[in-house]
């Protein structure tokens, strides 16, 4: 039971992480291979906001939010718009986010000299709850908490305001709504900096809860957050979140029962049978722009 | 001269070995596919001779032909289900088969002693072997390259609708290019066991991938020359800047980045093509009145 619960609360914080990622590709067809970066950005910033500027922990997630979204940002105007401009194939927006990612890392290792850093042990009051002989500590109350409120405002802003209303055209075709008069400029501004903001929250959270932040933090996320979108469907919000949630109890449990080895080659074997046999995702409805149109 | 290439001489058999897997990369990219999955069979040729050779004491030549057998054969399995998907999923797949490879050697230890690798393992392949191996894997790739294969592998990659209507057979020629590049990881991966006496299962991670990408993407992805100038600017450019080597990174990645925004198709084949464009004009010209 424990172990679920921790499942859960870890598996919730992923999903964060993968919504920021999936909602790139719903709406500009990007992998953004530095996501993970811009994630441990945003760890970094929490952290640096507690630990040097000495901040309340609330204030530092905003912080963290906030450098994620504007280093996100960076990321479009440097690595993305140039290549969109242009018409540049997929490949070449891979590529170029790889290159993207090579440069944050190495100044994170130079910044932090390649040490883990530990939030203050006051960062965040311990308080645990004992609840029908479980026991929960406030920090997993919070973060669930958080990433449920984070979802709904996203879905609410995606879905019931005229904002969300643009990015959804956008998303459809770039071609159709700049003939209606969206600017898809600023639009793919925003979707960056939604995304960045999701991953420099989840950085924060990733790192109160295993209580360090290191340079190299990211990668092992971004590739769990490959499996999870896959899983979930590409450019799904509800996909994500699910197969969020179910590999971070997949990862919990095994680490817990079986071995930490064996969960790292449990939840890449999924990815490569889900991949090769349903390439939608277990929640992707559309077919057609999946697979090679081929007869 | 001689102390200069003595001096360099590990550098020197580390862009040979490089520049093996950097064609294991160029061929799946000319012909359209978009693997990453040369580093996983890189890893499967390397763990497979240097166990061959340590703990069943085979012949060095024999362990490194089964490597290479190894990563043809993986290639060749792989090829089935990715040839039904496309692009970034293809990059998606293959990277998955990277990352269990990666834990596979990483935690069957009574296999690959995990983390810590494989020690002492015979230095057989020396600088004139990789040379060879080199000269002649590029020699038959410009061979290849010549002939229909080749421009089948262009036409696919520019444009795979053309590439059907005339007639190429787009599963056939990518499920080539895909087993020759696993068999090209693999034998990379057998050499460079049998040329740096260690391996560890970081050697064949995310980095390499990284690595191999950056070569063909620096270099240019439509002639094996692009493979090889971008893996000797690739591994020799931090040996010449030694000391910028605490952003030996940020150069690398600020390189990926203004090459693939403002020079597409790579360092070698835009000086080809400049080339060749001069040639044409030079020939031209005469004909003037």
């Amino acid at each position: 039971m424990q172990q679920i619960l921790n499942g859960i609360v870890v598996g919730s914080v992923y999903g964060l992480f993968s919504l920021g990622f999936t909602l790139l590709f719903g709406v500009n067809h990007i992998m953004n291979m530095a996501h993970g970066s811009v994630f441990m950005w945003g760890a970094f910033a929490g952290l640096y906001a507690t630990s040097i500027l000495e901040l309340p922990i609330a204030v530092a997630l905003i912080v963290g939010m906030v450098a994620g979204g504007l280093i996100s940002v960076a990321l479009d105007f440097f690595a993305f718009r140039p290549l969109r401009r242009r018409g540049a194939p997929e490949f070449s927006a891979i590529v170029s986010s790889i290159g993207a990612d090579l440069i944050l890392l190495a100044l994170a290792q130079k910044v932090s000299n390649t040490a883990v850093m530990r939030f203050p042990f006051d960062a965040f009051p311990v308080v645990v709850l004992s609840i029908f002989g479980l026991r929960i500590q406030l920090l997993q109350m919070v973060i669930v908490a958080l990433v449920v409120i984070m979802v709904f405002g996203l879905v609410f802003y995606l879905y019931r305001t005229s904002f969300g209303l643009q990015i959804r055209s956008v998303a459809y075709s770039e071609q159709t709504s700049r003939l209606l008069g969206i600017n898809p400029g600023p639009i793919n501004m925003q979707v960056f900096f939604i995304s960045g903001a999701l991953a420099g929250m989840a950085g924060v959270l990733i790192g109160l809860v295993f209580n360090s932040v290191h340079f190299a933090m990211g990668e092992p996320l971004l590739m769990r957050a490959f499996v999870i979108i896959i899983l979930g469907g590409l450019g799904s919000i509800p996909g994500a979140l699910i197969a969020g949630l179910v590999i971070g109890l997949v990862q919990t449990l095994s680490v817990a029962y079986i071995s930490s080895g064996v969960s790292e080659a449990i939840v890449f074997l999924t990815l490569f049978v889900v991949i090769v046999f349903r390439p939608t995702g277990l929640f992707g409805q559309s077919t057609a722009a999946m697979r090679i149109q081929r007869t | 001269m001689m102390n200069f290439f003595y001096t360099y001489q590990s550098l020197f058999d580390h862009i040979l070995v490089n520049a093996l897997l950097a064609m294991s990369q160029y061929v799946v990219l000319r012909a359209g596919v978009f693997s990453l999955g040369s580093a996983g069979f890189a890893a499967l040729g390397a763990y497979c001779t240097a166990i061959l050779i340590t703990a069943q004491a085979w012949p060095p030549v024999a362990a490194i032909a089964a490597g290479t057998v190894l990563g043809t054969t993986a290639s060749a399995l792989l090829a089935l289900p990715l040839a039904r998907l496309r692009g970034v999923f293809q990059a998606v797949a293959t990277l998955a088969f990277v990352q269990i490879v990666l834990s596979a050697t990483q935690n069957w230890e009574s296999l690959t002693h995990g983390a810590l690798g494989i020690n002492g393992i015979p230095h057989v392949a020396g600088t004139a072997t990789l040379l060879g191996v080199v000269v002649v894997v590029v020699l038959l790739l410009v061979t290849m390259g010549r002939f229909g294969l080749g421009r089948a592998m262009d036409v696919i990659r520019e444009d795979e609708m053309v590439a059907v209507s005339l007639g190429i057979s787009v599963p056939y020629i990518q499920r080539f290019a895909f087993i020759l590049s696993g068999a090209l990881a693999g034998m990379a991966g057998g050499l460079h066991a049998t040329s740096s006496y260690a391996i560890t299962p970081n050697d064949y991670g995310f980095g390499l991938l990284v690595a191999a990408l950056a070569m063909v993407v620096l270099g240019g992805r439509t002639s094996v020359w692009g493979a090889l100038v971008g893996a000797v600017v690739l591994i020799s450019l931090p040996e010449l800047f030694r000391v910028f080597a605490d952003y030996r990174n940020v150069v690398q990645g600020i390189l990926l980045m203004t090459v693939i925004i403002y020079l597409p198709r790579g360092v070698a084949d835009t000086l080809i093509s400049m080339l060749r464009d001069r040639r044409l004009r030079h020939e031209v010209v005469p004909e003037k009145p």
